[in-house]
């Protein structure tokens, strides 16, 4: 540790006199007079450069996040089980595999794990994939047809949407345009009113823009037209809405 | 009044001064107008093209959408863009010969000297590929390696012909206005670099990442341009189409960029049919077709109208897609025949099966090369069951839906609850 010294050294004292005959010669003793450099002991302190309390070096050693296979190689798998837990992509997902929002790896289909090297794909990942046939091998030659599974069922329709077909067996391509079935008679079956409308990019049944646009002109509406300069409906307007957001503000109390 | 009318207004307003003067001048509307703004001509003219619509717009002039329709409906196209025909009206047409700008027209003596140069090279190496073809093998180094240089002369011969005329303003005018003539190299040129930039990467990589590529054929490069219409919609490559527009057959627009004439087949194949008994898919031909002949010059392509006796293999059947099956992906290809032989239509009608139609053992057996692809896509809607009833196909109430998997493990059952009584019942 270093101490504070007491006493000024020998060199201040002589740098001091030498400062005060170039002083003098520019004319500015005042100054020194005024803060005479000598007198003032060195004090200095040396703070801590390395934090030792707190949250600095602590956490050490958490829990585990249970990380790692789920599922080992050639282990059944049925769609939706994860098959590895991992942070970051240390495995990418393969053939019929996917990779969820932190970085899972889980199955797509039902069938055998597979942990194997893509050099065709990628040269250094490593994937994950589930085979439907125990002993093949992955990753398929570049140029052969995926192997893919149907796993549907064939269904005879309900009646319901059977008697929908035999009113749609007559339409033809003049029909096409994306929207649904606008004529009356859908009125008279009582369908919905959201059955009549077209169904838009987000997935709802709304107008079109054009047919809002269109609604005060079929109801009717007659707007006054806008006059760039028109002084005096401004003020009417301007007095209505003052007298208005005073009524407003009354009832508010 | 559209964007580039309202900026060059003011502009327009000045000219109109210089024009009434020179309307003063000439008196009449003549066809080589000279710095005319041409307000008054152009009302004139509209009102003609308003009175008797049998009166020639000119395609060249024309910049309303209005005028623009009256010319579509009578089966003409605009030449160029808008803003160009807009701009052609407004100024004179002097050809480049006798544009008044000093350094433009030195610039063009630069670009006719070149091509001249080009000229010679050209006939330079004519002459040399023609000596070479009558040297003996012998004295040039065998059959194989004379075979080789003169390939690469010819090559250098094809890029000669292409530098000649590259530069060549007009050349690029006329390409620009669809009127080159794709017989010549220039014009094959600049179709295929501009195929090139954006309608080739987008197709290609459409059919990479909805893996038609090992799908139904184990690698595509095209080399040829195939356009797909139904009708008047345009389908650009993996849209989905309504199987009520899909119902008649597409019509092709194939343009090839290299010379002659060559036979190709046309196959339409979907390799997502559902298979029951296998659980897997299977492919089915839609349409197939052989011997079709194919130019530059000759585009367009309508499936309806082929032969029915020399070409087509399997008629059109219309695309349909059972309720919740995955879409489907039906994909065109332009199969090129080796050597301009034909195939026996007769024969391959009676062997060639729809169902089940292996595209990969069928371009095998006969040699074809893929040289164009494209590819659209279907699902279930509203009208595919009347389109399965009017092509007769059966299954139009047949809904797939996702079948089962037992879980793993066994549900845990949940213990028997023990009954409690109440506190003041059991007192």
């Amino acid at each position: 540790m270093l101490l504070p010294r007491l006493g000024s050294p020998s060199w201040t004292l002589i740098s001091t006199s030498r400062r005060h005959a170039a002083s003098a010669s520019i004319g500015h003793g005042l100054l020194n007079h005024l803060c005479p450099v000598t007198k003032h002991p060195l004090f200095f302190v040396r703070h801590a450069t390395h934090k030792a309390q707190g949250s600095v070096n602590g956490g050490k050693d958490g829990p585990g996040k249970r990380l790692g296979a789920k599922k080992s190689g050639e282990q059944y798998v049925i769609p939706g089980n994860i098959i590895f837990r991992q942070r970051g992509t240390l495995w990418f997902p393969g053939e019929n595999c996917g990779m969820g929002r932190d970085h899972t790896i889980y199955a797509k289909e039902a069938g055998y794990v597979k942990y194997y090297l893509d050099p065709e794909k990628h040269p250094k990942r490593k994937y994950i994939g589930v085979v439907y046939e125990r002993d093949q091998k992955l990753p398929l030659p570049r140029n052969s047809a995926r192997r893919r599974r149907l796993s549907l069922v064939a269904t005879v329709m309900s009646e319901e949407s059977q008697e929908k077909l035999e009113d749609n067996l007559t339409m033809s391509a003049s029909d096409v345009s994306g929207v649904r079935q606008q004529s009356s008679g859908n009125d008279a079956k009582g369908l919905g009113r959201h059955e009549q409308l077209e169904m838009s990019r987000g997935y709802m049944y709304r107008e079109s823009n054009w047919q809002i646009g269109r609604t005060a002109e079929k109801s009717g509406v007659k707007v006054k037209p806008f006059k760039p300069g028109d002084r005096w409906a401004a003020w009417r307007k301007s007095t209505a809405r003052k007298a208005r957001n005073a009524e407003r503000r009354g009832m508010r109390r | 009044m559209s964007g580039y009318k309202q900026v060059s207004r003011p502009l327009l307003l000045l000219c109109r001064q210089k024009a009434l003067v020179q309307e003063a001048r000439i008196h009449a509307p003549t066809v080589s107008r000279g710095f005319t703004s041409s307000r008054p001509l152009r009302d004139e003219s509209l009102s003609e093209a308003a009175s008797s619509p049998t009166v020639a717009l000119d395609p060249a002039l024309v910049s309303t959408p209005r005028e623009e329709k009256i010319l579509m409906r009578m089966g003409v196209k605009p030449i160029g863009s808008r803003r160009r025909r807009a701009a052609l009206q407004t100024c004179a047409n002097v050809p480049f010969e006798q544009l008044p700008y000093q350094c433009f027209q030195e610039a063009r003596k630069i670009l006719l000297a070149d091509r001249e140069e080009k000229l010679r090279e050209i006939e330079l190496e004519r002459a040399r590929i023609a000596r070479l073809k009558e040297q003996d093998a012998a004295v040039s180094g065998g059959e194989a390696q004379k075979q080789v240089r003169l390939r690469s002369m010819m090559d250098r011969l094809e890029r000669l012909k292409i530098l000649a005329d590259i530069n060549d303003p007009v050349v690029r005018k006329r390409y620009e206005d669809g009127k080159g003539d794709m017989n010549k190299p220039i014009y094959r040129y600049l179709a295929d670099k501009e195929w090139r930039r954006y309608r080739r990467p987008l197709l290609v990589q459409r059919i990479t990442q909805m893996a038609v590529a090992p799908d139904i054929l184990p690698h595509l490069d095209p080399v040829v341009d195939v356009r797909l219409a139904f009708g008047r919609r345009n389908v650009q490559p993996g849209d989905f189409v309504n199987s009520r527009v899909s119902e008649m057959p597409p019509k092709l627009r194939v343009q090839v960029f290299d010379k002659g004439e060559r036979l190709v087949s046309i196959a339409i194949v979907d390799p997502d049919v559902p298979d029951i008994e296998s659980d897997a898919f299977k492919y089915r031909c839609h349409f197939l077709a052989a011997n079709i002949r194919l130019s530059p010059t000759e585009a367009s392509l309508p499936l309806s109208k082929l032969s029915g006796d020399t070409q087509i293999l399997l008629p059109w059947l219309p695309p349909f897609v059972q309720k919740g099956s995955p879409y489907h992906r039906y994909s065109v290809f332009l199969l090129l025949q080796p050597d301009r032989k034909e195939l026996d239509v007769a024969s391959l009608r009676e062997t060639v099966e729809r169902d089940g139609f292996n595209l990969r053992s069928f371009t095998g057996k006969h040699s074809l090369r893929p040289v164009g692809v494209n590819m659209f896509r279907g699902i279930w809607d509203e009208g595919t069951a009347g389109v399965m009833k009017r092509a007769g196909v059966e299954g139009a109430n047949v809904e797939f839906k996702r079948r089962r998997i037992e879980p793993l493990k066994k549900p845990v059952l949940p213990l028997p609850r023990k009954k409690v009584e109440p506190f003041w019942k059991s007192r």
